[in-house]
């Protein structure tokens, strides 16, 4: 099969990706622990000058509605909660990957962080609704790291938008995940996961992004979380929040439901609740995109 | 005027227009009142307000039960006649993921609860575009009355 790109070309690019800075890959390692330390975690955003600025701005943001300026790290930490100081974190740690324009997917500037943050919200909702086993935090940072590779392979997607439409509108490729294999060689979810292992991400961060888009591949050990995750992406598209063209053009893996334990009714509530909690997120999380 | 999800409005003076980004699920409803050139739209969200009957009350747009009526009332409140009388209805959005079972199918039945509400006002949808593996973006201008689709991807088009 012949591709419009070298797979060798993305492979380099994920090489000159910047690292992940060490106050992120230290929060996610930490925090993924379940007897880990309050106290620890704010000695690492402490550490990060950037972070902390970051923390403070956004617990001072409207989205908090706090009575008193809150000048100090611990104090802006608890407000805060973990959940939302990882995707902060995460946010200044990758923006240069988030707040790309996707012009591969003919997405805009801020539509992955947007997608992710959704995705993210949508994740951990349906983790404490259908009771997967897995920490809520951890879903939602697997939901805002998922479609990490995007950034990368939207690069050499340009101008193939409206072609890949077409071939899955005639059957030809399966869904936009097929119409990247097609294409390039590789797609979102395997060169997301190059780009976690060079990271260092946690095992379950990295099964989320490898099989969000085919849940019954990943390990036994991490397969209820990855099918979360897989929910969560496309409830994310469903509520508007896609990163271009291929929004909506991913397929359902129904075995879900041996998974997760949720009803119809659940998925409206999921969405109800995903609307209500995004708007207060992406206000306050937005520093870094147009979100 | 720009509607995101749950909200409703209308709008009737020239160069105005009403725009809602990115329906995939949601479904906006469009009503164009030629007697008062005013256009208005809904961002509805979910089916039924039963499920949770505050926000029903606080943000009647997101569900088509509540999103309907309010919309009307408001362009009934803005000059229009009550009860939808001389309004031309057109819908867009109700799209789906690739589900071959219709498992998740949030857009198919907001779809057909808004078709079953407008019957209520014996309101019937002029032209559509629903349904569909794709999101779309809304707009309607004052000036023509025109409403235009577009999705990435794709030439934008007018229902």
């Amino acid at each position: 099969m012949s591709t419009i790109v070298d797979p060798a070309e993305i492979l380099k690019s994920i090489e000159n990706t910047p690292k992940m800075s060490a106050s992120a890959t230290e929060l996610l390692s930490l925090t993924g622990d379940p007897n880990h330390n309050f106290c620890d975690v704010v000695a690492i955003v402490r550490n990060d000058s950037i972070l902390t600025a970051r923390v403070l701005k956004t617990v001072n943001s409207a989205a908090f509605s706090l009575m008193q300026e809150v000048t100090s790290i611990d104090r802006a930490v608890s407000f805060m909660g973990e959940k939302m100081l990882v995707g902060v974190a995460l946010e200044v740690a990758t923006a240069h990957l988030f707040d790309k324009k996707l012009e591969g997917y003919g997405g805009e500037r801020g539509d992955l962080w947007r997608h992710d943050l959704r995705c993210a919200i949508a994740s951990e909702e349906i983790t404490k609704l259908a009771g997967t086993g897995f920490s809520k935090d951890l879903a939602f940072t697997g939901g805002i790291l998922h479609d990490i590779g995007k950034s990368i392979i939207s690069d050499y997607l340009k101008n193939t938008a409206e072609g890949a439409l077409l071939q899955i509108e005639e059957g030809a490729y399966a869904d936009y995940l097929d119409a990247e294999q097609n294409l390039l060689g590789t797609d979102h979810t395997l060169v997301g996961e190059t780009l976690a292992l060079d990271w260092k991400l946690p095992e379950p961060l990295r099964q989320v992004i490898r099989y969000h888009h085919q849940p019954a591949e990943a390990s036994d050990e991490y397969r209820a979380l990855v099918y979360a995750v897989h929910l969560g992406d496309l409830l994310a598209m469903m509520g508007g929040s896609g990163t271009g063209a291929d929004n909506m053009h991913y397929t359902l893996d129904e075995r879900y439901k041996d998974y997760l334990n949720l009803s119809n009714g659940d998925m409206e509530l999921i969405i109800l609740n995903v609307d209500e909690a995004y708007e207060k997120a992406s206000e306050s999380m937005a520093g870094g995109t147009d979100a | 005027m720009i509607l995101g999800v749950g909200d409703f409005g209308a709008v009737n003076q020239a160069g105005e227009e009403v725009k809602t980004f990115a329906l995939g699920s949601c479904v906006a409803v469009i009503f164009l009142n030629v007697k008062t050139r005013m256009v208005g739209m809904a961002h509805i969200a979910l089916p039924d307000s039963s499920i949770n009957t505050e926000k029903g009350k606080t943000k009647p747009g997101y569900f088509a039960n509540t999103g309907i009526p309010a919309l009307l009332d408001l362009m009934n409140r803005m000059g229009c006649a009550a009860g939808g009388v001389g309004m031309s209805v057109k819908l867009a959005g109700g799209a789906s993921i690739m589900d071959p079972n219709n498992t998740f199918n949030i857009g198919k039945r907001n779809q057909l609860a808004i078709k079953k509400i407008l019957w209520r006002y014996h309101l019937g949808a002029l032209s559509m575009d629903v349904g569909g593996n794709f999101s779309r973006t809304v707009a309607v201008s004052v000036d023509t009355g025109k409403v235009l689709l577009s999705s990435p991807g794709k030439k934008d088009w007018e229902i």
